[in-house]
């Protein structure tokens, strides 16, 4: 018995909303602050891990498609390794700094396969336009902790990662899995159940 | 691969210009069940309207011949239906293609029985036989389970403490590619067995419907299985990074565990003659495989190069264990061996045979090379002499020679064993009953 694909949507959706919300305070207070309290700098590391562990049970049970298993599986890995390569940067396992670009990454590569695994049209349905704009949206992000990385006192730069992860939450709880947006639903689309 | 590269990239440009595609909600019969009676017809529900051409539904018997009529759409076009000859007992194969509205092509297969269990997908009429990148993939897993699993095993049972700074990165870089390989090979065997199922075009592979494998055991092994070594992935991780050793242990049981699946959905699990008691001994077989040749490998480019001092000790107690290790691995193949191999001259009559002559060959060299080792080396390493200068090379060798017996293990897992006598092939057509 599986749920409905929105409500794995809405929990992932708490997952990024806490992400964003973390990075946020992390912003605003300065890092210096932030990380008086050791335990404090896991946080958010530690929870994007966490969700990309949590990533892998919606890949094996949603299977209606390859390319919608490849896509499930690009996100449980890149959550688990920018989340990895930030706790062992914080713990002083890993000491290249090109470990640091594993978010940025890890933000693209989720933004491509958001973009590749939706085959509809933007004004097809909710869900087909709320993939496209969070495919672009964390592409664009990325942009955000790749100069944060050269930039890292910066609060604008250091923000940008923060705000990106709170506008995803917001669109994936915006997620109906048949809805129109805008008022168009492709006839193709089905029924909308609500 | 360049394929798949232009396809990403051409999605990823023009997402818009690419199309709708339907998704199946229902199939009537449904996938993977027994039916009492024979249906009237093979209805197929989508989400979205579909146009049909007149085969869009084939209904084949398990020998190839088609028993459906011309399919038409109804309810709005999201209902494909077809109708079919009366079913006799046996096991039926659907194939279905569907046209989304703007042209692009999903398509699927299923299976069902009539009066008996229904066949796996992956034996749907029509799949392909194991290929050589099957063969390849099967071995790579093998191989990684190898390092996570007997490098694990290495680390608690033989070495007990923690090793120093170089050799426990070289440890932990080991034990990582095999998790991430077992990850990732498990993810492609799946697809490589899905695409033999469908037996489609690449693009339109992509956007084949998985659920009906993912229902077979061999689909819940990968279930299972995907999320097991996830886990065991989270474990190594913190391992790593907290270096707490005591969550190895989770992860090493886990690890071995979670093998199981591949006994129990290979030939032990589901041809003639298998039982609960081959389940076990495959799984016994395969567990200490792993062990063995991970901890060779541990033992040669681990320990040997990076913990001199621990080279004696690790060398002894690694030749304890790899005895036992060794009459598990023979109890359990011998046992596999005459359950699967009715006649003796189906070793050379069969390609089982011959693959399984080929494995027991390198076995014997292996097993030649461990005895070298354990009767020459063990004893003088015992009384103190010094070690013997080209034992390291010795140990790559012999490691080696282990990859070689997984290779030839993956493509026996990957053959048809010979047939079974009728009262064995009767008893299992009786528990399908």
């Amino acid at each position: 018995m599986q749920p409905p694909a929105e409500h794995v949507h809405w929990m992932f959706a708490t997952g990024f909303l806490l992400l964003g919300l973390l990075l946020l305070a992390r912003a605003v207070v300065g890092e210096e602050v932030w990380r008086r309290r050791t335990w404090r700098a896991y946080l958010w590391p530690s929870l994007l891990f966490g969700l990309g562990v949590l990533m892998w049970p919606v890949m094996v049970f949603f299977t209606n498609s390859t390319i919608h298993l490849v896509a499930h599986g690009m996100w449980a890995q890149t959550m688990m390794v920018g989340g990895a390569a930030e706790l062992g940067l914080l713990r002083g396992k890993l000491h290249n700094r090109a470990w640091q670009l594993a978010v940025p990454l890890a933000l693209a590569v989720s933004g491509a396969s958001l973009l590749i695994h939706e085959q509809n049209g933007w004004l097809f349905a909710r869900a087909a336009f709320l993939h496209h704009i969070m495919g672009w949206t964390a592409l664009v992000g990325a942009i955000f902790p790749l100069v944060a990385i050269v930039r890292p006192r910066s609060r604008v730069w250091g923000s940008g990662l923060a705000l990106t992860l709170v506008v995803l939450a917001v669109f994936l709880y915006a997620d109906r899995d048949v809805a129109p947006i805008f008022g168009h639903l492709s006839p193709l689309a089905g029924e909308p159940h609500r | 691969m360049r394929r798949l590269l232009v396809v990403a990239l051409a999605a990823l440009v023009f997402p818009a210009a690419a199309s709708a595609h339907a998704t199946l909600t229902k199939t009537q019969p449904q996938y993977g069940t027994r039916v009492e009676q024979s249906p009237r017809v093979v209805r197929l529900d989508f989400d979205q309207t579909v146009d049909a051409l007149p085969n869009a539904i084939k209904v084949y018997t398990a020998d190839g011949k088609l028993l459906s009529g011309p399919t038409h759409t109804t309810t709005g076009g999201r209902v494909m239906v077809a109708p079919v000859s009366r079913l006799a007992r046996g096991g039926y194969t659907v194939r279905w293609q569907a046209i989304s509205a703007d042209g692009h092509v999903v398509s699927g297969v299923f299976t069902f029985g009539v009066r008996q269990k229904a066949p796996s997908a992956s034996d749907a009429f029509g799949a392909g036989g194991p290929t050589t990148e099957e063969h390849v993939v099967r071995w790579l897993y093998f191989v990684a389970l190898a390092l996570l699993a007997g490098g694990l095993g290495f680390r608690l049972l033989i070495v007990r403490r923690p090793f120093a700074p170089a050799a426990q990165r070289r440890f932990y870089q080991l034990v990582g590619v095999g998790v991430i390989g077992a990850l990732e090979v498990g993810i492609l065997a799946f697809l490589l067995r899905a695409e033999d199922a469908l037996q489609l075009p690449f693009v339109d592979f992509l956007y084949g419907d998985l659920s009906p494998l993912a229902k077979t055991r061999f689909g819940t092994a990968f279930v299972a299985m995907t999320l097991g070594y996830a886990l065991v992935a989270a474990l190594v991780f913190l391992a790593w990074l907290t270096e707490r050793e005591q969550l190895l242990w989770p992860a090493f049981l886990l690890a071995l565990g979670f093998a199981s699946g591949l006994s129990l959905s290979g030939h032990s699990a589901a041809d003639a003659g298998s039982s609960w008691l081959s389940e076990l001994a495959d799984w016994l077989h395969l567990a200490a495989a792993s062990l063995w040749v991970g901890g060779l490998v541990q033992l040669a480019f681990v320990v040997w190069p990076l913990e001199p001092e621990l080279r004696r000790r690790a060398f002894l107690r690694f030749s304890k264990l790899a005895t036992l290790l060794i009459v598990v691995l023979l109890a359990a193949g011998t046992y596999l061996s005459i359950l699967r191999l009715p006649h003796l001259s189906d070793l050379w009559t069969q390609r089982y045979g011959h693959v399984l002559l080929v494995k027991l060959g390198l076995v014997s060299l292996a097993l030649l090379w461990g005895a070298a080792h354990h009767f020459l080396v063990r004893p003088r390493l015992e009384h103190g002499a010094p070690l013997f200068a080209g034992l390291p090379r010795s140990l790559a060798g012999e490691s080696a020679v282990g990859m070689a017996i997984l290779l030839a293990a993956a493509v026996l897992v990957d053959s048809k064993p010979p047939p079974q006598p009728v009262q064995k092939q009767l008893d299992v057509a009786a528990r399908q009953r």
